[in-house]
């Protein structure tokens, strides 16, 4: 269970050792299960050779004591890959073995990724996906490391099948923070604090959503009236940081406008 | 050189059928502006307007210097406006991009040729003195629109601002300080604004007022109308895109003179304003010294 303990600023002394305590008296027992070691999530450095440990970005401390994890929970402003994110990229160009896709096309310059032509599923070389610049991607990120380029995939690797990942057809992308982005991909929308997709769904509109990680939100429907309203819903929810009643309140007030 | 990427094509082509269907991604129709805000400094001359998230900073100075020798009787006005990557990662600083050209272009058009503001009542001494008013106009968050915002922001600085008191006497300038003497205004003769079209459509049917930037993208042309608060129209700038027929250009004037008019009452009750606002205690009534007998 993650815990918030406190504020941060970088720069400052984080004890592990105080927030995630080893188990007592470990080695005087044989069948104890041994913890795994401790691990350091996003905005947390070790600096060597003195091994302490302290925040790279301001936000709030959370510690994990079932997962012995520790990390700092920030909204940022730009979005950096990791491996395993699910991301909606845009096709900039292709060559004969990859596609080059943007991640951010709004930083400077932009954040690119390759993904591999053959990364699709059921893709050979004999039978290449439609790719051209423009297109719009739902990838996950197979390699994500500082001097090299991040890849993308659009396939599961183990199973060959592509669970939902490939182009996307039709729709529109709304830009998003990468803070509502991983709320949106929790799994629980209760504990997210994110009611918005819930309420449209129970005031009758039917529509398909894709969110990334990278802060880009893909809305499709058959109405082209239902993807701007869901659009401008959880828009306006992201920019002015609204709580569920007020999620609420708003989508009752947009679809008795619209209608 | 760095430029914007394009939209994706689910982008374009959804755009382009929500305008088909008559509906703008922000839920606008499509003679509607963005909320707009404009707020004046504490000193004279500085204005900041907000149109939605487009935010433009423009500030006005003025200095003594020398006139032109071809117009001796006529002070100096430059505006000058500079796109930094704070906007948008599209501009880098120092290299005019196109965006850049087009923008001084309009702005130079519309208030500086239109005669806005009187330059013969700059002039101190014939050939000798003369003022050399200047308005940097700072793009401080770009999300379509420029031209509009540019444009308001100028001419509320511009009205908003004053010059120091002077006088000469035996070929020898004063210049007062605001402490001695009351700064005053310039001599501002009419108060032209800009109102900008975006055409959509295969034929440009469709016309949008206040473009985002994302509908700036895909549009396939645009149009600025300049003109005042009266009707007189001061600049057109329809430069390429697709053709518009006449009759949809005429009927896009009288829009823009109905924006106009809301412009200028948007400028007058901010200065209304800011002259409340440095009427402290309402003593200015009590220091006046024209009254009645």
């Amino acid at each position: 269970m993650a815990v918030p303990t406190q504020l941060v600023l970088p720069g400052d002394d984080v004890d592990p050792t105080e927030l995630l305590p080893p188990h007592p008296a470990a080695g005087t027992d044989k069948k104890a299960k041994s913890p795994p070691p401790l691990r350091l999530g996003p905005g947390l450095r070790l600096l060597l050779p003195s091994g302490q440990v302290v925040p790279t970005v301001s936000g709030e401390l959370v510690a994990d004591r079932r997962k012995n994890l520790l990390w700092v929970e920030s909204d940022g402003g730009r979005y950096s890959p990791t491996t395993g994110d699910l991301v909606i990229g845009q096709v900039l160009h292709t060559t004969a073995d990859n596609a080059i896709v943007a991640l951010a096309p709004h930083d400077a310059p932009p954040l690119r990724a390759v993904l591999p032509v053959l990364s699709f599923a059921g893709a050979t070389r004999k039978n290449r996906p439609d790719l051209h610049a423009g297109t719009l991607v739902y990838a996950r990120v197979s390699l994500a490391a500082k001097h090299l380029d991040t890849e993308l995939e659009c396939v599961d690797p183990t199973t060959g099948k592509s669970e939902g990942l490939g182009p996307l057809v039709g729709g529109m992308v709304f830009p998003v923070s990468l803070l509502m982005a991983r709320r949106l991909l929790m799994a629980s929308a209760e504990k997210a604090g994110v009611a918005v997709l819930a309420a449209l769904g129970e005031e009758g509109l039917s529509f398909e959503t894709a969110v990334g990680r990278n802060g880009r939100l893909w809305v499709n429907s058959d109405s082209t009236r239902t993807v701007v309203l869901v659009g401008r819903a959880i828009t306006a929810t992201d920019a002015q940081n609204l709580d569920v009643q007020q999620q609420r309140a708003l989508v009752k007030k947009l679809v008795r406008s619209s209608g | 050189m760095p430029h914007d990427l394009e939209p994706s094509l689910n982008e374009k082509a959804f755009v382009g059928q929500a305008l088909q269907e008559g509906l703008r991604l922000d839920g606008r129709g499509f003679e509607d502006y963005r909320p707009i805000s404009l707020s004046l400094g504490e000193e004279y001359g500085v204005a900041d307007v907000r149109l939605g998230n487009t935010r433009i900073f423009a500030k006005a100075t003025a200095e003594v210097t020398v006139p032109y020798s071809d117009r001796p009787f006529d002070g100096i006005f430059n505006i000058v406006t500079e796109l930094s990557p704070m906007a948008s990662p599209a501009f880098e600083a120092g290299r005019p991009s196109e965006t850049e050209v087009l923008l001084s272009r309009v702005l130079e058009k519309t208030l500086r040729r239109s005669g806005a503001l009187d330059t013969e009542s700059l002039c101190l001494s014939a050939g000798q003195k003369c003022w050399s008013v200047r308005v940097d106009v700072h793009v401080l968050s770009h999300d379509g629109n420029l031209v509009d915002a540019s444009c308001l922001a100028v001419v509320a600085a511009l009205r908003h601002f004053r010059k120091p008191e002077t006088s000469i006497e035996s070929g020898v300038l004063t210049v007062y300080t605001p402490a001695e003497r009351e700064p005053v205004p310039l001599s501002w003769l009419h108060s032209p604004f800009c109102v900008t079209f975006s055409y959509f459509g295969e034929e440009a049917e469709m016309a949008l007022l206040d473009g985002t930037l994302l509908e700036e993208q895909t549009r396939v042309g645009s149009c600025t109308i300049s003109l005042n608060r009266h009707g007189e129209i001061c600049q057109i700038a329809k430069l390429g895109g697709t053709p518009v027929e006449a009759v949809s250009l005429l009927k896009s004037t009288q829009v823009a003179l109905q924006k106009a008019r809301e412009f200028s009452t948007i400028v007058d009750k901010a200065l209304a304003g800011d002259a409340k606002r440095r009427d402290k205690g309402g003593l200015i009534a009590e220091l006046s010294a024209e009254n009645e007998r």
